[in-house]
């Protein structure tokens, strides 16, 4: 599906935790997919913000995104009310592979949970057996939706455990780098694939201009790949993470 | 399209090489890609040229680490010319072009004269239109910088490949000089048909965080675009326009109409788009459109007229 720029207009803005908003947004989109995310003007700022599609609602096309307090750009996109215009592209980058008859299990670390959830739900659809387990360092940084939820210690301590006892065949992430460069080494170890959602600073969002570069180590040879375009979903056995 | 009033032509009037343009209009080198890129957000009719991103001879993977940095009203890069290489451009991205009929010119960039005389053959071999010689990337350590910022090396440079290259041959021209004559001169001399300016700035991003009672600290050097460094574009274009006769494709944080009007009152006879194609994707095609909108409303016959009377009046 071809990526446009769209105006969509907020139909609910609502502070779900201590530093984090959902957005419902209509507009003219009829697709996407999870792990694809939207680019969002900040009309304060050079730049758009890239954020991951955390629902879509197809019936009445409401896209549905998480948007954590970092700087000037989400302070002003949490500041938007209801009926607002808020200009976006969409929909970017590849998407999670999906496999029939295998067991998943979704990892989410912090804000990373908001593709977990749309992957969820998709999966849902599909009746592919699937567990989600999140991770927040706070109780007042939890964001509902997930199968199990840990709140202070490391989304992967008993993560192991949890992949033998589930019987888990693949594995799908998104988090801080260092959460997914953890968990492709456990999934490599116990030979299972692992799918990570990848995020860099970006600047074009489309593959033009090498700003969000990666890089991987495929048919045995190093290369670039931008997270933008090749991205953000990448096998974690291919990620060159050093 | 009705985008007829925009046709422009670029002539260097000395040597009468010139280059016909469907609109003033270019997509600027690093921020269009190769080919079709953009072509879900445009209509690739609607504008003047793209400009490639910086081809060497070899494939380069650029810099490593941090490659963009945010500042106000601007962006920092240091993507380091990442490219696939000339070999592979003609292989690959050559016939996309030809196919989609796209107009574009071809940005190149080495680290030794040798280089540049290479790719200004293999440029001539395949019939390329235009060349557009970046001597001002920022972001590399060796090489083309140095060629840029000397006025008698860049006639040696300029000079060299125009003798091994027939087509219409531009030269982007570094700011950070302090006489932006003396290069365009130099350049003007050496046999450029047109002079495209400004490549970015040098600048040094800085973030502080206090965190932890410690200082997080996190610095980025590379090139400056976006609004930010319009005055300072105005300025340079407008000194090129004193030093040379030849066209100049000015670009240097456009991202609206009145900012094509400042820019021919400067010495523009054509633009090229950068930052701003990261925000606005369309922005190529909008402002052909909202350009001829304005002359189609004002009774400007053609694009000629338009600079004529921006700058007359």
């Amino acid at each position: 599906m071809k990526s446009k720029n769209y105006i969509g207009k907020i139909k609910l803005i609502e502070k779900i935790n201590h530093d984090v908003y959902k957005l419902d947004i209509q507009s003219s989109l009829n697709d996407c997919k999870s792990g694809q995310f939207v680019s969002v003007l900040c009309p304060n700022k050079t730049l758009r913000r890239p954020f991951s599609i955390c629902d879509f609602d197809k019936e009445n096309k409401i896209l549905t995104i998480l948007i954590k307090l970092k700087g000037e750009g989400t302070k002003y996109l949490s500041s938007l009310k209801e009926g607002d215009e808020i200009n976006f592209i969409a929909p970017l980058g590849n998407c999670f592979e999906f496999f029939k008859d295998k067991n998943a299990l979704l990892v989410g670390a912090g804000i990373g949970i908001a593709p977990m959830l749309f992957l969820k739900k998709e999966m849902n659809e599909r009746n592919i057996n699937n567990y989600l387990i999140s991770g927040f360092k706070a109780d007042e940084e939890v964001i509902e939706g997930s199968d199990e939820t840990i709140v202070g210690g490391s989304v992967l301590d008993n993560i192991e455990k949890i992949i033998k006892e589930k019987n888990i065949d693949v594995i799908y992430s998104c988090g801080p780098i260092i959460v997914l460069k953890m968990l492709s080494q456990i999934a490599k170890k116990l030979n299972i694939p692992c799918y990570v959602a990848m995020e860099r600073v970006m600047a074009c969002s489309i593959g033009v201009c090498r700003g969000c570069i990666i890089k991987l180590v495929r048919d045995n040879k190093i290369d670039n790949f931008s997270v933008c375009k090749d991205g953000p979903v990448f096998k974690g056995e291919e990620v060159l993470w050093d | 399209m009705g985008l007829e009033k925009l046709k422009t032509v670029l002539k260097n009037e000395r040597t009468s090489k010139s280059l016909e343009l469907k609109t003033p209009i270019i997509g600027a080198s690093g921020t269009y890609g190769y080919n079709s890129e953009f072509e879900d957000f445009i209509d690739l009719n609607c504008f003047g040229a793209i400009s490639t991103k910086g081809i060497t001879i070899e494939k380069r993977l650029g810099n490593d680490g941090d490659r963009i940095f945010e500042v106000q009203n601007g962006l920092i890069n240091r993507i380091g010319l990442e490219n696939v290489g000339i070999n592979a451009f003609i292989k690959e991205k050559l016939p996309v072009l030809r196919q989609k009929n796209i107009d574009f010119l071809l940005n190149i960039a080495g680290s030794t004269i040798d280089d540049y005389e290479k790719l200004a053959i293999i440029a001539q071999e395949n019939d390329i239109k235009a060349l557009e010689v970046n001597v001002s990337c920022p972001n590399v350590k060796q090489g083309c910088l140095e060629f840029g910022l000397n006025p008698n090396s860049l006639f040696e440079l300029t000079r060299k490949i125009r003798r091994n290259y027939d087509g219409f041959l531009i030269v982007k021209l570094s700011p950070n000089t302090s006489d932006i004559k003396a290069l365009a001169t130099a350049v003007e001399q050496g046999g450029a048909d047109c002079i495209s300016a400004i490549n970015t700035l040098r600048g040094l991003g800085i973030k502080i965080d206090y965190v932890g009672n410690k200082f997080l600290k996190k610095t980025v050097q590379g090139g400056l675009s976006g609004t930010c460094i319009k005055p300072v574009a105005l300025y340079m274009v407008n000194q090129i326009r004193q030093a040379v006769k030849i066209p100049i494709i000015a670009m240097g944080g456009i991202s609206k109409l009145d900012d094509l009007f400042e820019f021919i009152l400067a010495g523009a006879d054509a633009f090229q788009i950068g930052t701003a194609n990261f925000i606005y994707p369309s922005i190529c095609s909008n402002l052909a459109f909202e350009l001829n909108d304005f002359m189609t409303k004002n009774n400007f016959k053609d694009f000629e007229h338009l600079k004529g009377a921006i700058i007359n009046e």
